[in-house]
């Protein structure tokens, strides 16, 4: 049993009651919030309803919408199943997995519609997609669910599904592949991935209309009744679209395609504005047609396996946990690099630059999560609360303690890279940056004074996202010798590489072996190539199925928002009007040297 | 960078260390200026001082061994080495099987890394009639060339061998050792002549020895120090004894008790990680370690060799020493400096903080014989060297204590044992679980298994891990323990050196760090001895375990008695 539900393939349970039963509320009551539990992965555990009538995987288990009113207090469920849920819940060795099916197959009765709108984009035919067809293909979805792509152009759904194919790829288990060696089972695993492609595809459709039509998506509305038949309907919308017409679409959708007896829930993609003012606009606007507990703001740096893993790191672990203040910690680094530019694209970034693309969400998001206190629980209400109290403890961020570049052109190897303001999207005289380097400071009991220093470039010498914890050094040191006067040299670090290569490592002062005393700085290496043999799930299949079970946690609430906006308006602003200048750097180098003065300056 | 110092070239104790310190930051502009030296400062530490035969400060330096220049790069000693001094290695029992596997591989490992002076001679001496030449192709047949390097090898052997020499006598025969003095004075020719004399010999002629070579074969102008090997003592007043006899020839400072345990890579590289890294520290304490285990496993047994090791048994021959020095450099609170006496004299306080072992809290075993796999493993009283009846343990077990303020409470735990299913050495280091962790639910109710451990696996396959609860990679939240690593094979592509090469380096430098001074000894056994004397009083039988088997299962009450689980079994690892 335990193995059933430990598998990575997302055992899901159902409910067989009826629909108007709910599972419980993630609010703990004070707001009702629909629930849908796909996979007994979640650790919102106790509030779901286990039941064992369902097959091996997959399988939906879906739940009012928040107008019917039924709420069940958690620990109701809670109780019949603590026990089962501890079994379940346990250690259990990555590879040892293993199905036991032929429980009873219960007729499910709701389905899940997502319609990705804005289906023709890049987004979704390189990550909604492929995402969607990910969790399809390891069982995760509902039995009956429906993907609808909505565009403007005209496409027949074969255009569509022919359009989606090409996307797609099947996980690639490195467990096959051994097996592949031996000539075993992969033949059967590729025949099975074409199969379930197939499959996949036949369940999704298109619909063509205007992103500000309600008639149009009252036909969408219709389409999807169809597929319904008559079963709970649950429908989630991503909004994979420019953020111009986010509203007319969220107004359109909300008012003719909303699910009369299920949830209705609606994913946005950043930009959530491009400052305090318009975020708020945005927000407001979005509230008019959707409760906030309708909307999934993403961050999908949220979602990426060593993000996640890093709440895991801290709190399951008693070593780390002492450390994890100013007593102990230097420095914290948080640091995105791309290793190219805009490359003709540059027109939507003009207009928001580095900061607000990559700073003001993905790392402040990864430093929240990073600092904030213990939470209460892991429940999705308890880490944001805990991670806007970091966000309002924070210092708005100074003009001073901010670093911006350009990226201009240069010439490697007889290849010329093109600058910044080459890019024929982009204004020849655009200040808008491409690297910015900041000091943050959190003005609470465990990090006063503790710089945390973010840097995010496009075009630089490699590509990478990773967290640095710099520890202090020891006092006292009996070694000091051995590290001369660079004491420096001498410290802990804790890495924690997010991409590419998923590694965590901590440096360490070790003897280098041999008669003499010398010490080197050598690691503590967790690379997850060498330890998983799985492929790791794309952030996007994460956040989806979280969406779909009503699952919170990575997805950024209002109140951080506004948190986040208010700590880089004042700044962002102070660049615009004061037209500042980025430091020119070449194209595929390090950035400019302002970041390691910014740097130097926190030591 | 590392990799342009030798790993030998820090022995520049050919200064004084006054000025050594001042040049030390010549060419000490980067992390891995090698440092041996620094602890080298014996002199000015020299607590016995006034029978000390070479002060370094009277301007005998001790030797020479090597030095470097500002660039780094260590000059050959040819160039450099002290030219008016001679070393002369004793070897006493050099056609014992310690003088052949361990002691010449090393010193020829040692003069192949240029570690040893420029003058040095090797003597080997032992009763048997043998000639230079027997002696060199005895001695030959053992040497190897570091794999890194392999060259000029034979070269090197050949350079080593002839200076290599052999001279016959009894052990008890101070006119024999009168002889070698003269053949030491010819090939000194007349140089500042510091003799070291390593005893590979029994025990009982152990006093023997150190007698007529220190009446007779004593350097007159330089050092004389001499290398004694356990057992030192069976117990304490035997310990004691011992102790007394050796000092009526000898100074304290010129005893130099070899525990080669504590030349281990990873036994030395305890300290570093512990003072050198900020992480560790705040968690060396009881408010975090839950319980240390320290190890030890052979998978074959006395295999006809028990003679020796019955009289002794486990808890002497390896539970009493290495296991316990261990604990003591493990334990330790910071000492003031990583001088020898600052080391040894906090090694010492944890020793004295130790309550003396209670029957309760010991296990003893013996293996016996056992058939796998269509082929029968002897017992260990099958062994004909030991007696039918013996109860001699080959496997002990014990949770020892340390009262005070940092271990109160924390069980250290030994366990040693013969012919088992497994051959290593590592210290575990279990941590206590999180409070109110978070994720306890995913863990289920076992708490133990969600616990950190650091691993320092001294032998085979060196490494450091420290074991953390991990995210499974993949949409659902399952925790498992995956390993912060290092191993050493991956890590560094140079050969480890054998302890005795360091311990030899360390006792021609006149470095005692890593040597056991009197005083430890004497706590060392006191805590032993009242229970080995139950032991032997009470003829208590050990329980009798297979051979090649995990040992046995008293050991796993005892631990769970202290509310522990062997590491080494938790079938994680293995």
């Amino acid at each position: 049993m335990s193995a059933l539900y430990s598998s990575t393939q997302c055992p899901s349970s159902s409910s067989s009651q009826s629909p108007g039963y709910s599972s419980s509320c993630f609010y703990h009551g004070h707001q009702r919030m629909p629930i849908s539990s796909v996979c007994t992965r979640r650790f919102g555990y106790r509030k779901l309803s286990l039941q064992f009538s369902r097959i091996s995987c997959s399988n939906a288990v879906s739940i009012q919408e928040g107008a019917v009113a039924t709420t069940v207090s958690p620990s109701d469920n809670e109780t019949p199943f603590k026990k089962l849920k501890d079994e379940l819940l346990s250690v259990t060795p990555p590879e040892e997995f293993t199905y036991v099916a032929g429980f009873d197959v219960k007729e499910d009765k709701s389905t899940v519609s997502i319609t990705v709108v804005g289906a023709s984009g890049d987004l979704a035919k390189k990550k909604i997609f492929p995402a969607l067809f990910a969790l399809y293909y390891e069982g995760c979805l509902p039995e009956h669910f429906t993907v609808f792509g909505y565009a403007r152009s005209k496409m027949t759904d074969a255009e569509l599904r022919n359009m989606v194919s090409r996307t797609l790829t099947c996980r690639i288990d490195k467990r096959s592949n051994s097996a592949l060696s031996f000539g075993l089972g992969p033949v059967f695993a590729l025949e099975n991935c074409g199969e379930k492609m197939e499959q996949f595809l036949e369940r999704c459709f298109y619909h063509s209309g205007q992103y500000d039509s309600q008639a149009d998506f009252a036909e969408l509305d219709k389409k999807l009744k169809e597929h319904e038949a008559g079963k709970v309907s649950n429908r989630l919308f991503y909004l994979s679209i420019p953020p111009n017409i986010f509203i007319d679409a969220v107004r359109c959708a909300s008012l003719s395609s909303s699910s009369p007896n299920g949830w209705t829930r609606v994913i946005v993609e950043k930009p959530f504005g491009r400052d305090s003012e318009s975020s708020a606009a945005l927000t407001r606007a979005l509230k008019q047609y959707l409760k906030e507990d309708q909307i999934f703001r993403i961050d999908h740096y949220l979602g990426k396996e060593l993000v996640e893993n890093l709440s895991v790191l801290r709190f399951s672990n008693l070593i780390f946990e002492p450390l994890w203040s100013r007593q102990y910690i230097r420095n914290v680094q948080l640091i995105f690099a791309e290793d190219f530019g805009t490359e003709g694209r540059g027109g939507y970034f003009d207009n928001y630059g580095i900061i607000r693309d990559i700073m003001q969400n993905h790392l402040l998001q990864i430093l929240a999560l990073f600092a904030m206190e213990t939470p209460v629980s892991l429940d999705a209400e308890d880490i944001r609360n805990e991670k806007v109290k970091v966000l309002r403890s924070m210092r708005p961020l100074q003009l001073d303690d901010v670093a911006i570049g350009q990226y201009k052109s240069h010439a490697r190897g007889g290849v010329t890279y093109p600058a910044y303001t080459d890019d024929k999207t982009v204004p020849k005289d655009s200040l808008t940056p491409t690297f910015a380097a900041a000091a943050l400071f959190i003005d609470n009991a465990r990090w006063d004074g503790v710089p945390f220093l973010m840097k995010a470039g496009k075009a630089l010498h490699d590509r990478r996202a990773e967290i640095r914890v710099q520890f202090r050094h020891v006092p006292g040191n009996l070694y000091n010798r051995n590290f001369g006067t660079d004491l420096d040299q001498a410290t802990n670090e804790l890495v924690i590489r997010v991409q590419p290569d998923e590694a965590i490592y901590l440096k360490i002062n070790n003897k280098v072996p041999g008669l003499g005393m010398r010490l080197d700085r050598s690691n503590l290496n967790l690379l997850y190539a060498a330890r998983y043999s799985k492929e790791i799930p794309d952030a996007y299949e994460r956040l989806l199925l979280d969406a779909i079970e009503g699952e919170r946690r990575l997805f950024i609430r209002s109140d951080e928002l506004d948190a986040a906006w208010s700590l880089f308006t004042p700044v962002l602003k102070e660049l615009e009007e004061k037209k500042i200048v980025p430091e020119y750097y070449p194209y595929g180098c390090r950035g400019p040297v302002g970041a390691h003065y910014l740097a130097a300056r926190y030591k | 960078m590392a990799t342009q110092y030798s790993h030998c070239s820090s022995s520049s104790t050919a200064f004084p260390p006054s000025s050594f310190k001042n040049e030390r930051y010549v060419y000490g502009k980067s992390v891995t200026v090698p440092t041996r030296a620094y602890f080298a400062r014996w002199v000015s530490h020299d607590h016995s001082g006034k029978h000390f035969e070479l002060k370094s400060s009277n301007g005998h330096p001790l030797n020479a061994v090597s030095f470097e220049d500002a660039s780094g790069q260590r000059l050959p000693l040819s160039e450099l080495g002290e030219p008016d001094s001679n070393l002369s290695i004793t070897i006493v029992g050099a056609s014992g099987d310690l003088a052949k596997k361990k002691i010449f591989p090393a010193l020829f490992a040692l003069f192949y890394e240029d570690c040893l002076p420029e003058n040095f001679t090797v003597f080997g001496y032992a009763r048997s009639k043998m000639t230079d030449e027997e002696l060199r192709s005895m001695i030959s047949k053992t040497l190897t060339c570091r794999i890194d390097k392999s060259e000029n090898c034979g070269d090197k052997m050949d350079q080593f061998l002839t200076r290599c020499f052999y001279h016959s006598g009894q052990y008890n025969s101070e006119e024999h050792f009168l002889e070698l003095d003269g053949k030491l004075e010819e090939k000194e020719a007349g140089r500042l002549s510091n003799r070291l004399f390593y005893l590979s010999i029994p025990p009982n002629i152990f006093v023997d020895v150190v007698r007529c070579a220190s009446l007779k074969a004593s350097s007159t102008t330089g050092w004389t120090r001499v290398i004694v090997e356990k057992p030192f003592g069976r117990d304490f007043e035997s310990s004691g004894q011992l102790t007394r006899c050796l000092k009526q020839y000898l100074t304290e400072d010129q005893i130099f008790r070899i525990d080669h345990y504590l030349g281990k890579e990873l036994v030395e590289n305890l300290s570093v990680l512990r003072f050198s890294n900020l992480v560790f520290e705040p968690l060396w304490s009881r408010n975090y370690i839950r319980n240390v285990q320290l190890i030890f496993s052979e998978d074959f047994g006395t295999e006809g060799r028990g003679g020796y090791f019955d009289n002794y048994g486990i808890i002497r021959d390896i539970m009493q020493n290495h296991l316990l020095q261990i604990l003591a450099l493990f334990a330790m609170e910071t000492p003031v400096s990583l001088d020898a006496e600052d080391i040894r004299n906090e090694k010492v306080k944890v020793l004295k903080s130790m309550r003396p072992l209670l029957l309760e809290d010991m296990v003893v075993g013996q293996y016996k014989g056992h058939s796998r796999g269509g082929k029968l493993y002897p017992g260990y009283t099958d062994d004909p060297t030991v007696p039918k009846n013996s109860v001699t343990p080959t496997f002990a077990a014990a949770a020892l204590f340390i009262n005070n303020a940092r271990w109160d409470g924390v069980p250290f735990l030994m366990k040693a044992g013969k012919a088992l299913h497994t051959k290593r050495a590592e210290i575990r280091v279990q941590f206590r679980h999180v409070p109110g962790n978070l994720y306890k639910r995913n863990f289920g109710t076992d708490l133990d298994k969600a616990t950190n451990e650091l691993v320092l696996r001294v032998q085979p396959d060196e490494a450091v891990y420290l074991k953390i609860n991990n995210k499974v990679p993949g949409l659902g939240m399952r925790l498992d323990r995956s390993d912060l690593n290092l191993l050493y094979s991956a890590r560094y592509p140079k050969e480890i050196p054998d302890a005795y090469e360091r311990l030899l380096l360390d006792a021609i430098e006149g470095e005692r760090r890593l040597f056991i001074r009197s005083d430890e000894l004497d706590a060392a056994w006191t805590l032993f001895t009242p229970l080995l004397k139950e032991l032997e009083d009470k003829k208590i039988a050990p329980e009798l375990y297979p051979y090649g088997s995990r040992g046995p299962v008293g050991a796993h009450y005892l631990a769970a008695k202290h509310n522990v689980r062997w590491g080494d079994l938790s079938g994680e690892d293995s």
